[in-house]
């Protein structure tokens, strides 16, 4: 083997390499990812009254008694979603809290429930789902808890 | 519940056997040449980068010229690679002014992804640039990928022998350049952008801090990641964009993309099999290949579901226990590393499966590298059945001479020595001590762990960060080098000394029948747990005797 054998075609190959793999492909697919799913390739941001307030897809953890939590001992710590069983539980305390009735819980937990096996398995719902559709509907009673939802109060 | 788990998992497996049996179709087509339809758009490309490289594709290379262009080539793109991280202070594409990094984690980094490994001493999102992300890390999976394949192919070609217009093992060149622009590139493309739909963001622009209900400042960490998502899978990469891999949402944001990121790093491995059967034009030695292969992963999904109190602690909630533990043994089967869940909180027994995965690594194994390891188990198994039934050892035809079954053992060997070596120089020197952990069981699984994921070129550990020393990072780092490239060199050795041997016509020893896989498949489990056995005794096993749950 002579040494331009070693050179020229080996590191030809790993800069050519590095502009196809490195740089037009992560390019390439950013134009169509933006141009195609924009909501989702910029992080499923979720807004309120046009103000951004986080992403489906990373839990906030708060502890405000009107709202629902994420779990602490999660695996990526960020994980948005809590189990059905658990979403319950902490309808009780916003009940016990703001006084706004378990149906109205009851029926927002089940239309937003997912499965772990698409339609079996364990049922989970997004918290932030939870909590934006709470305080959209509970927008004219929330005054008296303002100090909880300062963003909302301040738009 | 884990029941229904079973039958959905099986139904990903056929529809992954299916789509494996048409793409190797296609790699045929691909690697023999045949015309195709993309090549008024492709060919130009490639032909362009051939004269930039000087090379010419239509001649055929000897195994060494083989292994020492795949070599040099990935030397060099290792280094580019190298001065990306250690300069990314100074590059574009950096809008959160990440610094640079220090020699030995870009080292171990640079080491880590040119070897297909994808151990990580560092977290992603609060360590690397876009530049950094895109230009060495995703650059870095395409290639590794790709070098698994192409070795499979040179592989291939030497046991096939000369038949079918194969007068050699191939020219590195040709193989290399098409399998970027005619597998892996449409294969990452349509699922990154399927990845997007899902969920998976793909954006330039800096991380965005935002104001929660209650008045916090929240960070949304955005990036290139479904282009890495992509790659990482198909490759069997799987580093990940994020430290905490794919159980972060943003690189698995539901039980959808979990399963689909599942069949993805199944594809190619499962191709390959059926790959060699079409390339000898004997398809039941492919078969062959595909049902020990498929049989050894059945049996590490069973190990792993033995206790079925399958996890304690450290899972997301969208994907559930079952779907964790199906995610670890496929990891470390397929040797990608990315993993849905924390190691830390899994049964030992799901532990034991994940090492078992790792140290057969043809449980379909990797990338191409995967078949490679399953046809050195082959001319082992192959000579022990002939010495046992008193007659040559043949394979496909051709005589396995002694030279043949020398080599093989010391690319088997080269494994276990290089897991069991640096482990108790690190217990040794009191590097282990450095960084916290202890001398039990659960210390010896996470050490064990670390430089058995290391050599298996795997990648999924215990440590993350925690293992950014300079020993460490330097230790897993020749691991990694060591581990991927003398295997494959040995192999190569091997093809190119059986592709000009004599064929006979007669059967010493039948091959493609439905008997041999399960010899082979014992025989492989002989060689693993003769080896390794004592490790695992005082490591897994003795954590699950002792009746601990899991390593947290």
């Amino acid at each position: 083997m002579k040494i331009k054998d070693i050179i020229r075609g080996p590191l030809g190959l790993a800069i050519t390499m590095v502009m196809i793999c490195g740089f037009i492909f992560p390019v390439v697919v950013t134009g169509v990812g933006q141009g195609a799913f924009n909501y989702e390739a910029n992080g499923s941001l979720a807004t309120l009254s046009n103000t951004t307030v986080g992403s489906y897809l990373v839990g906030q953890s708060t502890d405000s008694p009107y709202l629902f939590h994420i779990r602490a001992d999660s695996a990526s710590g960020i994980d948005p979603d809590i189990t059905v069983a658990n979403a319950s539980m902490q309808a009780h305390r916003i009940h016990n809290e703001t006084g706004i009735s378990m149906a109205y819980f009851n029926r927002q937990i089940n239309n937003d429930t997912k499965f772990t096996m698409f339609f079996f398995g364990t049922g989970y719902v997004n918290a932030l789902t939870l909590n934006l559709h709470l305080i959209r509907h509970y927008h004219k009673s929330i005054s008296q808890y303002g100090r909880m939802y300062r963003n909302v109060t301040a738009s | 519940m884990i029941g229904l788990f079973i039958l959905l998992f099986i139904l990903l497996g056929v529809i992954v056997l299916i789509l494996g049996w048409i793409l190797s179709s296609y790699l045929l087509n691909v690697y023999e040449n045949e015309k195709s339809t993309w090549d008024m758009f492709i060919l130009p490309v490639e032909k362009l980068i051939y004269r930039v490289l000087g090379v010419d594709t239509t001649r055929q290379m000897s195994w060494k010229e083989y292994f020492l262009a795949l070599f040099f080539f990935t030397g060099f793109a290792a280094i580019l690679a190298y001065l990306v991280l250690v300069f990314q202070g100074y590059l574009p594409l950096n809008p959160m002014r990440f610094h640079n990094l220090n020699w030995s984690l870009a080292l171990n980094t640079v080491l880590s992804f040119s070897s297909n490994t994808n151990l990580q001493h560092y977290g992603g999102g609060s360590t690397l640039s876009y530049f950094s992300q895109m230009m060495a890390i995703q650059f870095l999976q395409f290639i590794s990928a790709a070098d698994g394949v192409v070795v499979a192919l040179a592989i291939f070609r030497g046991f096939a022998g000369k038949k079918n217009g194969n007068d050699g093992i191939g020219n590195f060149y040709f193989d290399f350049v098409r399998t970027i622009t005619r597998v892996l590139i449409p294969l990452s493309f349509v699922s990154a952008i399927i990845l997007i739909a899902l969920g998976v963001p793909q954006s330039l622009s800096g991380y965005e801090v935002v104001r929660t209900f209650t008045g916090a400042f929240q960070t949304i960490k955005v990036g290139p990641i479904a282009s890495m998502q992509s790659i990482m899978q198909i490759g069997t990469n799987g580093g990940g964009y994020f430290g905490s891999n794919n159980y972060t949402p943003f690189e698995n944001p539901s039980p959808l993309t979990d399963f689909m990121q599942m069949g993805m790093m199944m594809l190619i491995p499962t191709a390959m099999p059926f790959l060699f059967g079409r390339m000898l034009r004997r398809r039941n030695e492919g078969r062959t290949v595909l049902i020990a292969s498929y049989g050894l992963y059945a049996i590490d999904l069973a190990i792993a579901f033995v206790p079925l109190t399958v996890i304690s602690a450290g899972m997301e909630v969208r994907f559930g226990g079952p779907a964790a533990v199906f995610y670890t043994v496929t990891t470390t089967a397929f040797t990608t590393g990315s993993v849905n869940a924390a190691l830390a909180g899994m049964h030992p027994l799901v532990v034991l499966a994940a090492f078992l995965g790792m140290m057969i690594q043809a449980t379909p194994g990797g990338i191409g590298v995967g078949a490679m390891y399953m046809l050195m188990y082959m001319v082992i198994t192959v000579f022990i059945v002939g010495l046992m039934a008193g007659r040559t050892p043949e394979y496909l035809g051709a005589k396995i001479t002694e030279g043949d079954v020398k080599l093989a053992v010391i690319a088997f060997l080269a494994h276990p020595i290089l897991i069991l070596v640096p482990t108790l120089i690190a217990y040794g020197i009191g590097a282990v001590h450095g960084i916290g952990i202890g001398t039990g069981p659960k210390g010896f699984t996470q050490i064990l762990y670390e430089y058995t994921s290391a050599a298996a070129n795997n990648g999924s550990d215990f440590l993350g960060s925690t293992g950014n020393t300079v020993y460490f990072n330097v230790s897993t780092g020749i691991v990694m080098w060591i581990g991927r490239f003398t295997p494959i060199a040995i192999m190569l050795a091997i093809a190119g000394r059986m592709h000009g041997r004599k064929r006979s016509r007669e059967v010493a020893l039948r091959t493609d029948n439905f008997i041999f896989p399960s010899i082979l498949i014992v025989s492989i489990f002989i060689l693993a747990v003769l080896t390794f056995f004592p490790f695992l005794a005082i490591g897994p096993i003795l954590m699950h005797l002792e009746g601990i749950k899991s390593v947290l």
